[in-house]
């Protein structure tokens, strides 16, 4: 059971993102597509023909795969409704953060292989993005990792599984923040547009058809349900079960369900109450952002929690 | 005793005619006089060396004394008057001072010699006077160097200088080892000619043997780094 | 005795490596670099008995009891040896290809045999004047070899390098003369026995000397301003020896005079170098990823690896004064292996930029592209070294990037809060030239390798030669194994380690790389397994579900627009523009705009675009200094006016004085 869970991550995924789109709909006063939808789009993805530019090369019929293995690598090595398993593989999380970092540095890759400006501009917005947020995600993690004494997830959500701590609080903030930089959302990107000037992710994704799309697609919303987890692992383990016993997993997996979708409800309040941001007003944002983090690490040296 | 004596005044003699010659350089406006007083110059050095040579019978100053008459003497002071010839430089030393001046700056030189010396080096037999005269010929030869504008007249005032220097070795050792005086003799002869091949190229290129000129090679490449 | 044998085998291929093309110039280009390929596996071997087996005397001259040439081994010098040996192996078989064309063979051949030799002088010098000497001949042949092709940029390069270069000597020098003093030892051996009679501030002093002597020819970032400039001005080969190995000389000189012969210091000594490797990282990356220049580029980037081994090593060094030996290892060892892996992939990308270059006949990405399917194998390789600089799992930087994350963290535990501070900050700027390092890549991977070709030059490119490839291939090997057998990698070294920090970090299996301390491992040979199984896995169930592949090719979408130009692709400047506004205030960067219209304000005709940045040190830094010295100069020049009259005056002035006061 524990070696397998993180096909949790792999199958839900989609309906997560589903969630989103539903409640973000419900905001709007829409009635918005059904929560399934993003597996009917995957599905017709993988049996539609594609269309590949003839400029590409190999690097772009690879990127999809490697995107998409190296998010469910990061899928196995994260705790989700257990920590008993992340011992005997590596769950720690700076190779956490690195492996999503294969999967972005191919992205970014490929989206330059067509030699199309938009994959270009794409490619250099997201570089931009992912330069500002990964000094404050790392510095989120030394804080809850110092506390915690190791920088393996699984026994961060061990050891803190009782209460936040100011620098835990701070923290958090600074996380949630750099994970709606980091899975395209509003105020940073705007996941539904198409519009040349303002996409980020989808800028890169333009030249992709058929099965590959749906692999990044997929991709995607695995990365958006893992770092969902991450910050439940770090900040809210409570419910966690600690070992394979069927009862505790149950119930794990009822609290993490029930945390995931609160999760999906902020990310959709904050998607519809903000208005997306000039990319040259991005630095602020995320420079606040790092102030934060860097709040957190203090109050975590003075006060000591 | 007495015979080292009279020896000395000989000898003394013969530095203060070296002096002579070099003080005299400082009024020579014609080039070919210049020449003629280098050539003074080398005879005197030689009768100087002759002077030892004969009274201890000492056969290195023999060879000493008419490889100086031979190269100095005779070889450098003709290649000298052939360059003049040659490059119609007989008049116009054309000092940046005045003849006056430049008596009076050679005089002052000599007193300040004689003066920072007089306490100094106790001159061992040779000569009292000679390690002060050689010292104030090379400083002369130094200032005839300043003051003139041809690269010949230049020339002449390295020469002296190295006469100079000769003596002041030959009064503080009574004789160098031959075969450091002939090196020497022969490092003069391939100085003057290079610079003498030197005085035709310089001609050559910049129709002027005016070192004033020299400054302008130096702006140029100064010009050319900026 | 063997080793010694070894020793002497592998000296004299050298040496001859460097005689024969002398003689035979026409039939050199076989033997100058096949004897250097032996002479390299001899060294390597003498290395590793270095490093498994006991320190080694190995021969002294002795002029005077105080002057004389001793060469002696130790694991430290070990390390450096191997290191120099692998990347001398893999460069040397690049040669053979790569000097096929060049101008002036026979000299290339002797610099190149001579260089590598000069190195590994300085790594096995045992005493001060031995040292000294290694190290000058190794700075002069450099410089030579910078200024090898002859042109402007390389002379203005070289003669920026010889300047730095000995500013840095001088430092050394004085840092040594120091030691001398205070020891009365010329022999390193014998500094180190009598370290105890310095006393600290003395230590102190030594301490900054040596880190700013040995850091300039690291390029530590105030100093580094010579080594964008050098690196790229010499051949390919060499750049890759350069970076790969000379500036490592560097480090083996902090490691030497600093943690070795002055031993655990003040905790402030271990921040300052942690603070300097952070500032030299963030920096070197951010000028990297403005510079269009391949080579240029890559030498930037070496700059934040020489940060991020300082990182290491300063937190190394913040542990050990801090009592905590164990972690100090591990910190060490992080140093260390960033050391190796810089090595390998810095060295592997330099000789790709090589083979581009070759092939292009320019250094400007903006001049490149497309070359992945006309260099197929050269890209390849250069994507491995791309991957493993980016610290990408399954490759080399990662494992040492993770270790160099550990050791940051473990320096919270020291007593200052400043130390607890600096080290999480410094771990947030070594993420952030990790994030760096990826969009810097990304760029010349993408803008050089990928879309279309941008010039002509870059259409009719070719795949280089065999021996070119191979000399890439064994290094981007080296790069894979590296990365994923961190264990033995370290089992290799950890006599170094210990040797430094009187400690073992041997905690660590086959693949797996485990820290008891903070109850974390990493197993990059199980991530290598699990991943590979998942992809095909995934290639397999993709093909299942979705069935036979079906693929149109067309053009890329042109937004309508019929004809899609590669004037069109988004350009090496236009990639970093972002980066550049988000930072405008450490690039200082000017935009000018030149805009002419056919008629205004609707139809432009032309528009001129420019963008520069501002390089802060050289401009706010050394122009100043530079200008200060002009015009001391300007006024001492008027003493040598040129003129000779006024030059022998000189000559009577003193003349006169000496007689007056003589007296």
């Amino acid at each position: 059971m524990e070696n397998i869970q993180f096909i949790i991550i792999i199958f839900f995924s989609p309906l997560i993102q589903g969630i989103i789109k539903k409640l973000k709909a419900n905001f709007q006063g829409r009635v918005g597509s059904s929560i399934f939808q993003p597996y009917y789009d995957l599905m017709r993805l993988f049996k539609k023909e594609m269309v590949v530019s003839h400029v590409t090369s190999w690097i772009f019929r690879v990127a999809p795969y490697i995107v998409f293995v190296s998010t469910t690598m990061a899928a196995i090595m994260v705790p989700v409704i257990t920590t008993k398993s992340t011992y005997s593989i590596t769950g720690d999380i700076i190779v956490l953060i690195y492996v999503f970092a294969i999967g972005k540095f191919f992205m970014a890759l490929a989206a330059l292989d067509a030699g199309t400006a938009f994959g270009g501009e794409g490619s250099s917005r997201e570089m931009m993005v992912s330069i500002l947020v990964e000094p404050m995600i790392m510095l989120c993690i030394f804080t809850t990792a110092i506390a915690a004494g190791s920088t393996n997830l699984a026994v961060i959500a061990e050891q803190h599984n009782t209460i936040l701590t100011p620098s835990h609080m701070l923290a958090f903030f600074a996380f949630m923040i750099a994970i709606v930089a980091d899975t395209g959302r509003i105020p940073v990107d705007n996941p539904d547009t198409h519009l040349e000037l303002t996409m980020i992710h989808e800028g890169m994704l333009l030249e992709y058809s058929g099965r590959y799309l749906a692999l990044m697609e997929w991709a995607h919303y695995m990365k958006q349900m893992l770092l969902f987890t991450i910050v439940v692992d770090m900040f809210f383990p409570l419910g966690i079960a600690y070992n394979g016993g069927m009862s505790e997993i149950a119930v794990s997996f009822a609290a993490y369900g029930i945390k995931m979708i609160f999760l999906a409800c902020v990310m959709s309040i904050v998607e519809s109450t903000r208005a997306k941001l000039r990319v040259f007003e991005l630095p602020s944002l995320l420079g606040g952002s790092f102030a934060l983090a860097v709040l957190s690490l203090l109050t975590l040296i003075m006060i000591g929690r | 005793m007495e015979k080292s004596f009279d020896l000395s005044l000989v000898n003394d003699f013969i530095s203060v005619g070296i002096l002579l010659t070099a003080i005299a350089l400082n009024t020579l406006e014609r080039l070919e006089s210049c020449v003629k007083a280098y050539t003074y110059n080398s005879w005197l050095l030689f009768l100087l060396i002759l002077v030892p040579a004969v009274t201890t019978n000492n056969p290195h100053l023999y060879v000493a004394a008419s490889l100086t008459l031979a190269t100095k003497g005779i070889v450098i002071p003709l290649f000298l008057r052939k360059i003049v010839y040659q490059q119609k430089l007989v008049h116009q030393v054309q000092p940046y001072i005045s003849n006056l001046l430049s008596l009076t700056l050679s005089g002052i030189l000599i007193t300040i010699v004689y003066a920072s010396l007089s306490k100094g080096i106790s001159v061992t037999g040779f000569s009292n006077h000679a390690l002060k005269i050689s010292i104030a010929v090379i400083l002369i030869g130094l200032l005839i160097m300043i003051t003139r504008r041809k690269a010949i007249t230049m020339v002449v005032g390295l020469l002296f200088m190295e006469n100079g220097l000769f003596l002041t070795g030959f009064s503080l050792t009574s004789g160098m080892p031959v075969i450091i005086e002939l090196g020497i003799l022969f490092d003069v002869l391939m100085c003057v000619i290079i610079l003498g091949v030197f005085i035709i190229q310089i001609r050559h290129k910049f129709y002027s043997v005016d070192l004033d000129k020299s400054t302008t090679i130096h702006d140029q490449l100064t010009t050319l780094k900026g | 005795m063997t080793s010694m044998y070894i020793y002497y085998f592998g000296l004299l291929l050298f040496i001859a490596g460097a005689i024969i093309p002398l003689i035979y110039p026409q039939k050199m280009k076989r033997f100058a670099y096949i004897f250097p390929t032996v002479g390299a596996c001899a060294f390597a071997a003498f290395g590793m008995y270095l490093l498994f087996d006991h320190p080694l005397d190995i021969s002294a001259v002795s002029i005077t009891p105080l002057l004389g040439f001793v060469f002696r081994g130790d694991a430290i010098s070990g390390f450096f040896i191997l290191l120099i040996s692998i990347l001398t192996f893999s460069v040397s078989v690049y040669s053979m290809g790569y000097t096929k064309n060049m101008a002036n063979k026979g000299v290339m051949g002797v610099l190149f045999n001579t260089f590598i030799l000069s190195m590994y002088a300085v790594i096995l010098s045992g005493n001060v004047i031995t040292f000294l000497i290694s190290w000058e001949t190794m700075s002069i042949i450099s410089y030579l070899l910078v200024t090898f092709d002859r042109e402007e940029e390389s002379a203005s390069a070289g003669l920026l390098y010889a300047i730095m270069t000995h500013v840095g000597t001088a430092f050394i020098l004085t840092a040594f003369l120091l030691l001398y003093k205070y020891t009365g030892h010329m022999d390193f051996a014998g500094i180190k026995e009598a370290t105890n009679d310095i006393p600290a501030g003395i230590k102190t002093i030594v301490f900054v000397f040596a880190v700013i002597g040995f850091g300039t020819k690291a390029g530590i970032v105030p100093l580094h301003t010579w080594l964008p400039r050098a690196h790229p001005a010499a051949p390919s080969n060499i750049s890759s020896l350069m970076s790969g190995v000379m500036i490592k000389t560097g480090i083996y000189g902090i490691l030497r005079i600093v943690v070795d012969i002055l031993g655990v210091g003040p905790e402030w000594w271990g921040i300052a170098i942690i603070v300097i490797g952070a500032m030299s990282a963030v920096l070197g990356i951010l000028y990297a990823l403005t510079e269009n220049d391949m080579k240029r580029f890559l030498a930037y980037s070496s700059i934040e690896n020489i940060g991020i081994i300082l990182l290491g090593i300063g937190a190394s060094m913040v542990l050990a004064s801090n009592g905590l030996h164990t972690l100090s290892a591990i910190a060490m060892t992080a140093g260390l292996y960033h050391t190796l892996n810089h090595t390998l992939f810095k060295g592997l990308l330099f000789l790709g930029a090589g083979s581009v270059v070759h092939a292009t006949h320019s250094k400007n990405m903006e001049e490149m592209g497309g070359l992945i399917k006309l260099m197929p194998y050269t890209a390849f390789f250069f994507l491995i070294g791309s991957v493993s600089i980016c610290a990408l799992p399954l490759f080399n930087g990662f494992v040492s990037e993770w270790l160099t994350f550990q050791a940051l963290l473990f320096d919270f535990k020291s007593a200052s809060a400043v130390a607890k501070l600096i080290a999480p900050m410094s771990g947030a700027a070594l993420a952030f030239t990790g994030a760096m390092a990826i969009a810097c890549f990304v760029k010349v991977f993408g803008i050089s390798f990928l879309g279309m070709p941008r010039s002509q030059h870059a259409e009719n490119a070719k795949e280089t030669s065999t021996s070119m490839l191979a000399g890439m291939g064994f290094l981007s090997l080296f790069c894979l194994l590296t990365g994923i057998f961190p264990g033995h990698t370290i089992k290799l070294f950890s006599s170094s380690v210990f040797l430094l920090t009187g400690a073992d970090y041997s905690s660590s299996g086959m693949g797996i790389l485990s820290m008891r301390e903070i109850s974390s491992s990493i197993s990059p040979l199980s991530l290598f397994i699990v991943m590979i199984s998942l992809f095909i896995a995934a290639v397999f169930l993709v093909r299942i579900f979705g069935g036979k592949r079906k693929i149109t090719y067309g053009n890329s979408w042109d937004s309508g627009i019929p004809s899609l130009t590669s004037r069109m692709q988004y350009t090496a400047t236009a990639f970093t523009n972002p980066i550049r506004v988000t930072f405008k205030k450490i690039y200082l960067s000017k935009r000018h705009t030149k805009v002419s219209y056919a008629l205004k304000p609707y139809f432009a005709k032309a528009i001129e675009y420019r963008d520069d940045i501002t390089p802060f040190f050289e401009k706010y830094i050394y122009q100043p200094v530079t200008d200060f010295i002009h015009s001391l100069a300007g006024k001492v020049k008027h003493l040598q006016s040129g003129d000779l009259h006024l030059y022998l005056g000189y000559i009577l002035a003193t003349l006169i004085l000496l007689l007056i006061f003589w007296s």
